[in-house]
């Protein structure tokens, strides 16, 4: 098998594939030499973390190695390798390379590694007497990371390279010809729904979000390890909200994602690879309240270190979740797997081990609370506030873990047949809760509180939300929906109003309340723009022309026929718009369709008009992939993609220019033509309107044809009215060297084409009639799109309560940054 | 008693409610057998049969789309959506279908389908360029 290979660029692929090894070498010698640096009993002895720095900086320099070799692979097209063959393609923008990194699970791991690599490097800066504790678990996690990437056999292949060849990855009779290279053209290219900038930036933000959660675990197990209970709260409490901070911006940005460019039919599909982002999300969240409640009064000790450190294994256990193919059955988005299931089960595995293990050894000295806490104190509340978002954590792990049940237990369990509405009612219930703690809980001091100045503030402020909330709900209509989606409308307004008021004393004089009371305001806006949208948005291309297909079918009705079909240039009422599909354009791959929007008043005047541009790709290896395009209000969204038309694919396309269109093969577009004897002034109907000769031009032109003296070359000068347009054409007809010719003219957004094919001489030119024989094109061949259209309510709600959330953030990282160096 | 025990039996029980209402929410994989008995809408897995037809005109209903489906155990049955095509069905590997009997038609409300692993496309594709190359 020792075949020289031609055209093959080994030394990329070599250099990746050592600074593989080495990265992995490297994360556990720095691990190995953190853990002695730890135990280490000699303060003065700094040779053990010399060595644990020095193993992860080459670890960071070689993680940047592996990118810029994968990076150099891709962008040069080297399709030897099977990462650029499968990832990308020669007429891939440069710009999309990066996102052509993470589509494949070994990039997205590499990215992992990336940003985990830089703050194992923040963290040897900052982290003074925590470094070799917390810089132990770091560069353990690291170590993990980097065997993901491994693709070494020992016993069984270990991890999955990046830079593997396309001949060893894939068994083909073709690789065994030296020259295979020259029949490889081209590369599988990237995924159509991924050629788009949020995708450019939602993973690294989503995995900068995912990396960081290691810090704040790092810190717990330190504080166990070390036995500093109390200290490393306060460095513990800045990291878990930078996490929470950054793993939410990136779990609305792929939800942004998702509502501006896919079409998902909405901003949130509980699909089980959303709801892995936010498992971690919603046990951090908790955990950094009652970090806080015990920074602020000694109670709770034990549930803080919990959600700590459970938050990182749920990081853990989402990756198994989306990476190892579990999901199969239940998500269309979960990457498949690459023979790394039970590696990725080892990873969860040792850092749950790792948790407990801490917590047990602990578990005597744990400073557990004697006191209980007051019923009128802050940090009771904020501690079943904790409680309640666990719960919520713990429903969507129940529902998102079927299949892992279905494994373990070798059940045939299937999920909900309508999550949608399962988890919005559950989750919905839950958020109740939470919102209206976040409300009360706010007028409420540490320790102890005033009884009845706060009874009075709490109802004061709820009887206003009830007012406020309750006339939303009616001019939204979300009454007409699950009463749940009513009480958590008013819970959100209690939460933003409780939290002005908080603001509101900010400006007194209060600054340091800032932070939380702009980010539970922002909390509250993104709920009531969740809730209002996701409740009352209603599918306005409801089709009731569509042919029936027998009673039966059309009785079941329990889906609403909910798109709806446009032939070009007609015009279709639908909801309240006159839409029309004008013509496409096309800027390969994408395909543009616009469409034209009109809305009517009672006087039947054109009061508002717009025109959306929803695009496909027609993709030979995906088929249609469509993109949405939507109108946005301030308060509400028109959104419409189109889920089928009837185009070419790319390749098609590209092929087309050159060749000549052979008018015999041309007329199969057609239904047989309609000839009709008119004479100037007549008209003629056909199926879509009526076509009017209005003259002869007897001096008509042909391009490249030179007329003689004795040929003659006329027009005939057509007006075909059709829907409300109007277009001109001009059929020749023409006798050259003693043969007659006709030049048959198309009139694409007519769907038709005109000859001119004969004239019939009379005894006055008067009395001559023309024949014009007119083929129609047939209803399957006429441009047609079939299209969806919804509206979304108050969605921007949503968008700005999410912005308004990272502001608030911002503000408690620098407040709590602010103490840690008061402290 | 303690508040603490108090709130420590709520978010107790409300856990169990939780755990046991999404298990009773479950519903189960089943066969078009079982589907011809059950009232309720169910899950079959099964694969597209790609030797009959699927019919879809998006030019007669755009909302109509029907094709047939063999399950698990073996046996076939027409299937009818109301819903436009998925993009690619035509290579989908598995179909995982919602919905219910009617007559002796199987109406889908959800679609769930997947498609091939990326290393058994990477197969199809390489043959592909093979033929291309013997011909030239």
């Amino acid at each position: 098998m020792n075949i020289a290979f031609k055209g093959e660029h080994l030394l990329p692929g070599q250099l990746g594939q050592f600074f593989i090894v080495l990265a992995f070498g490297s994360a556990l010698l720095s691990t190995i030499a953190y853990y002695f640096a730890t135990v280490n009993k000699n303060p003065l002895d700094k040779s053990w973390n010399k060595l644990g720095r020095i193993g992860f900086r080459i670890n960071t320099a070689s993680v940047v190695g592996i990118g810029c070799c994968l990076f150099y692979i891709i962008y040069n097209h080297f399709f030897e390798y099977h990462y650029a063959w499968a990832h990308s393609s020669r007429n891939l923008p440069v710009y999309y390379i990066i996102s052509s990194y993470w589509e494949g699970q070994e990039g997205s791991f590499w990215l992992w590694a990336f940003w985990q690599g830089i703050l194992g490097n923040v963290l040897i800066w900052k982290a003074k007497s925590w470094e070799n504790p917390v810089m132990t678990i770091v560069a353990l996690s690291q170590t993990l990371l980097s065997s993901m990437l491994l693709g070494v056999v020992i016993f069984t292949r270990v991890g999955s390279s990046p830079f593997i060849l396309l001949r060893e990855a894939i068994q083909a009779p073709i690789f065994s010809s030296p020259e295979y290279l020259g029949f490889i053209k081209d590369g599988n290219g990237l995924n159509p729904l991924l050629q788009n900038y949020w995708m450019v930036i939602h993973p690294p933000t989503l995995f900068l979000g995912f990396a960081s959660m290691v810090v704040p675990f790092a810190y717990a197990i330190a504080g166990l390890w070390q036995k500093r209970y109390k200290e490393w709260i306060q460095p513990a409490i800045s990291y878990a909200l930078f996490s929470v901070m950054i793993l939410g911006t990136g779990i609305i940005m792929g939800s942004f994602w998702a509502y501006e460019s896919l079409n998902f039919n909405g901003f949130w599909a509980w699909d089980p690879v959303e709801n892995a982002s936010m498992i971690p999300w919603l046990t951090l969240i908790a955990a950094v309240h009652v970090l806080i409640v015990y920074k602020n009064t000694g109670q709770s000790y034990f549930t803080a270190t919990f959600l700590v450190l459970i938050s990182f294994v749920l990081v853990l256990y989402a990756s198994f979740l989306t990476r190892s193919g579990i999901l199969g059955e239940t998500s269309v988005h979960a990457f498949t797997d690459l023979g790394m299931f039970w590696h990725l089960v080892i990873d969860v595995l040792i850092f749950l081990a790792i948790a407990a293990a801490a917590v047990a050894a602990r578990w005597k000295e744990l400073p557990f609370s004697k006191k209980e806490e007051e019923t009128y104190s802050r940090e009771f509340w904020m501690f079943v506030g904790a409680c309640f978002l666990g719960l919520s954590c713990l429903q969507l792990v129940a529902v998102t873990s079927i299949p892992v049940f279905n494994a373990i237990f070798g059940t045939h369990a299937a999920p909900p047949n309508e999550p949608v509405n399962f988890y919005n009612v559950f989750q919905s219930g839950f958020a109740v809760v939470v919102t209206l703690l976040a409300g009360f809980t706010q007028f409420l001091k540490y320790k102890n509180t005033d009884a009845t100045k706060f009874y009075i503030t709490t109802v004061i402020y709820f009887v206003f939300s009830l007012l406020i909330g309750g006339v939303i709900i009616y001019y939204t209509g979300i009454y007409h929906n699950h009463w749940i989606y009513s009480v958590l409308m008013i819970g959100a307004v209690y939460s933003v109003m409780a939290n002005a008021k908080i603001l509101a004393d900010v400006f007194k004089g209060k600054i340091k309340l800032a932070g939380s009371a702009v980010a539970h305001i922002g909390f509250g806006l993104l709920l009531i723009g969740a809730v209002i949208s996701a409740s009352t948005s209603s599918v306005i291309s409801i089709n009731n022309t569509g042919t029936s297909y027998g009673s039966e079918f059309a009785r079941q009705g329990n889906n609403p026929r909910e798109n709806i079909m446009l032939y070009r240039n007609e015009p279709v009422q639908m909801g309240p718009y006159l839409v029309t599909y004008l013509t496409d354009s096309v800027a390969l791959p994408n395909h543009f369709f616009k469409v034209d929007y009109k809305r009517m008043g009672s006087d039947g005047k054109v009061k508002e008009e717009f025109v959306l541009k929803p695009n496909v790709q027609a993709n030979r290896k995906m088929g249609l992939v469509p993109s949405p395009d939507t109108r946005h209000y301030l308060f509400h969204d028109v959104y419409t993609h189109v889920s089928m038309a009837n185009i070419k694919f790319d390749d098609e396309m590209t092929g087309e220019g050159n060749g000549g269109h052979d008018e015999a093969s041309d007329d199969k577009n057609y239904d047989p033509p309609i000839l009709h004897e008119v004479a100037v002034g007549d008209s003629i109907p056909y199926r879509d309107g009526v076509i009017y000769l209005k003259g002869i031009n007897k001096n008509a032109t042909v391009q490249d044809i030179k007329l003689k003296d004795n040929d003659v070359s006329v027009g005939a000068e057509l007006e075909i009215h059709t829907h409300g347009n109007v277009y001109k054409s001009e059929p020749v007809y023409m006798i050259k060297d003693g043969s007659s010719f006709d030049f048959a003219r198309r009139v694409p957004d007519a769907g038709l084409k005109l000859r001119f094919s004969k004239i019939i001489p009379g005894k006055t030119p008067a009395d001559f009639k023309f024949e014009i024989s007119v083929y129609q094109q047939p209803e399957s061949k006429k441009p047609y799109i079939v299209m969806k259209a919804i509206e979304f309510q108050d969605i921007n709600f949503f968008w700005s309560g999410t912005i308004i959330m990272v502001i608030g953030f911002l503000l408690s990282i620098f407040r709590r940054n602010k103490e840690l160096k008061t402290a | 008693m303690k508040k603490g025990s108090i709130l420590g039996i709520v978010v107790i029980a409300i856990a169990i409610a939780v755990i046991i209402s999404t298990y009773s929410k479950t519903s189960s994989y089943g066969s078009f057998k079982e589907a011809m008995t059950s009232a309720a809408p169910l899950q079959i897995v099964g694969h597209l049969d790609k030797s009959k037809e699927l019919y879809y005109d998006a030019t007669k209903d755009a909302n109509y789309f029907s094709f047939y489906m063999t399950d698990n155990k073996g046996q076939e049955c027409k299937v009818v959506f109301t819903g436009t095509k998925p993009q690619d069905f035509e290579r989908s590997e598995q179909v995982v279908l919602t919905g219910q009997m009617s007559g002796n038609e199987f109406h889908a409300s959800k679609i769930l389908m997947k498609c091939p692993s990326k290393y058994t496309q990477d197969k199809v594709e390489v043959t592909e360029y093979k033929a291309k190359s013997a011909t030239i």
